[in-house]
């Protein structure tokens, strides 16, 4: 048998279900003294799949929190014969998780828990995304008054925004806590939550529409300083500066914004 | 001779799990190994750590993912990301192991073992220069621990390695550890492998500890070292002289200072056994 037939014999035997009853295969191999084909091919098995389930446990332990052992396992093990990992970094093992989850599952039970899996994901992806270079109270202090009006900022690159249309913060804290599961329901309306890093520690915080509505401003569609103050006008007339002010120290402070490229 | 390869001493697999106490202790630690994959990122905590340890200790990278003896074409890709790291870290020498680890689609995340034949042989040394083309520099191989053996054999593994060094220029990374786990499950003698293998070529050494199931050894990283691991060390150092001794563990971390007194051992028993040898010389 030529080198890559074996090759793609035993990739055959790993992603197979079970340890392979493949004798064409295990007729080319030989085992030890005490150790014999069938139990070695077995170690290979169970070494792949063990892998596997350990990167998703600890990527989506609050996934596993709610589900219990078995039954992650079982919707693990499905995932990866359906996405079997194509990223040479186990890192990104679970990049399509919680769209495997609305495939797999029906929608009742597939969305809350897909939007647990979103969130679980959007901390890896905020764990390791590059520095950017937040801007800082110095920064703001430093800005001359003329700046002020056409400030334009954007997110540092480790932000992910989620909308969420149940309550999986509240059991992502729960896992975390490993308190008592708080049971899963919609909230309404929906919350906007931001997870990201700052001085290498991932945070995330939930917005009220009126802020949210403020970072869409701001970030989102890249409106200056002065459009923030014009559109808060409407609801805080005179104190709309103040409240722009207040709003913009605190994504500063949260380590949430850098200069909008030009 | 491996005596003209730079020596680092004695050193540890660098994990996560010790980052902190690594930059407040400064620990009595020579050197340290990188798992080359956990620092192809972009940013975050691990770039963070790797960039304060390498500016305290010098730092040598190892692979899991270059797939050496793959059935599919080298991924460049990750190759100049793994040569960024280097230029980033400036490793003393830069590692991956002596198998496959992907198939014809999809990762498979393990050390696979290749069959020791003329077809891989040259197969696999026809990658390892063209890797050593685009990092500039030797690639050092680590022979793996394997639960099957391919009957299509041509080679033992030992003369595989020599095989490979010699056409390739690659040098090696003997894992004793890895050589007694092999050695147990197919039934050779661990000593006729190290002592068969060119002195010249080996550039680093392996400890780690494995699990045994009395009838087979899975090399698991979990353990201390054991005991004919550590005899088939001092072996190893006084026939080949002083090599760099990287000692591992990959899971069911130990507070730091009993890897710290572990690699203490090491540095006794190697010293001792280095001074036995000067004696014979």
């Amino acid at each position: 048998m030529r080198l890559t037939d074996w090759q793609l014999a035993f990739e055959a035997h790993l992603l197979n279900d079970a340890p392979a009853q493949d004798h064409g295969f295990a007729a080319t191999l030989r085992g030890g003294p005490s150790l014999d084909v069938d139990t070695g091919l077995a170690i290979y098995h169970n070494a792949y799949r063990a892998r596997l389930l350990d990167v998703l446990r600890h990527d989506f332990s609050a996934v596993r929190y709610w589900l219990g052992d078995d039954e992650f396992a079982a919707l693990a093990g499905a995932y990866v014969r359906r996405y079997p990992s194509e990223h040479y970094s186990l890192r990104w093992l679970g990049e399509r998780f919680a769209t495997f989850i609305l495939e797999h599952l029906a929608q009742e039970h597939g969305a809350p828990l897909a939007e647990l899996a979103r969130l679980e994901w959007a901390f890896t992806l905020a764990f390791d995304a590059p520095h950017g270079e937040p801007l800082t109270l110095a920064d703001m202090a430093e800005l001359p008054p003329q700046a002020w009006p056409g400030l334009q900022v954007a997110w540092v690159p480790s932000v992910q925004q989620l909308g969420c249309h149940f309550n999986s913060l509240a059991i992502w804290r729960a896992a975390k806590d490993n308190g008592d599961f708080p049971g899963s329901h919609a909230v309404e309306p929906a919350q906007t939550c931001l997870v990201w890093r700052h001085e290498q520690v991932c945070r995330y915080r939930t917005l009220e529409p009126a802020e949210a509505s403020a970072l869409t401003t701001m970030v989102t569609t890249g409106g200056c300083f002065a459009e923030l103050c014009a559109q808060l006008a409407v609801t805080y007339a005179e104190g709309a500066p103040l409240q722009a002010v207040t709003w913009l120290k605190q994504w500063v402070q949260d380590g949430l914004l850098q200069y909008r490229a030009a | 001779m491996a005596t003209s390869l730079p020596f680092l001493g004695y050193g540890l697999g660098l994990r996560n799990e010790y980052y902190e106490q690594i930059l407040e202790q400064s620990p009595a630690v020579d050197w340290f190994e990188v798992i080359s994959e956990n620092y192809l990122v972009q940013g975050g905590k691990a770039l963070y750590y790797l960039d304060a340890i390498a500016e305290r200790y010098p730092l040598v990278m190892h692979g899991v993912s270059l797939s050496i003896g793959g059935p599919h074409a080298l991924d460049f890709d990750y190759l100049k990301q793994i040569k960024q790291l280097a230029e980033r870290i400036q490793p003393a020498w830069v590692s991956d192991h002596l198998c496959w680890s992907r198939g014809n689609a999809h990762q498979l995340h393990d050390l696979l073992p290749l069959p020791y034949t003329e077809e891989s042989l040259y197969y696999v040394a026809g990658r390892v220069r063209q890797v050593q083309d685009v990092l500039q520099r030797p690639l050092v191989l680590e022979n793996v621990s394997s639960y099957v053996r391919a009957k299509a054999d041509e080679f033992c593994e030992w003369e595989f390695l020599n095989a490979l060094a010699h056409l390739s220029g690659c040098q090696l990374l003997l894992d004793v550890n890895n050589v007694y786990v092999s050695a147990r499950n197919h039934g050779f003698d661990p000593w006729t492998f190290i002592c068969n293998l060119p002195p010249q070529s080996i550039r680093q050494l392996h400890l780690a500890g494995h699990r045994d199931y009395g009838d087979y050894v899975v090399d698991t990283h979990d353990h201390p070292v054991c005991d004919p691991v550590w005899a088939l060390y001092q072996q190893t150092l006084a026939h080949i002289g002083p090599v760099s001794t990287l000692l591992e563990r990959d899971d069911h971390f130990p507070p730091f200072q009993e890897l710290l007194d572990e690699l203490t051992k090491a540095r006794q028993l190697g010293a001792s056994a280095l001074a036995g040898r000067a004696l014979c010389a």
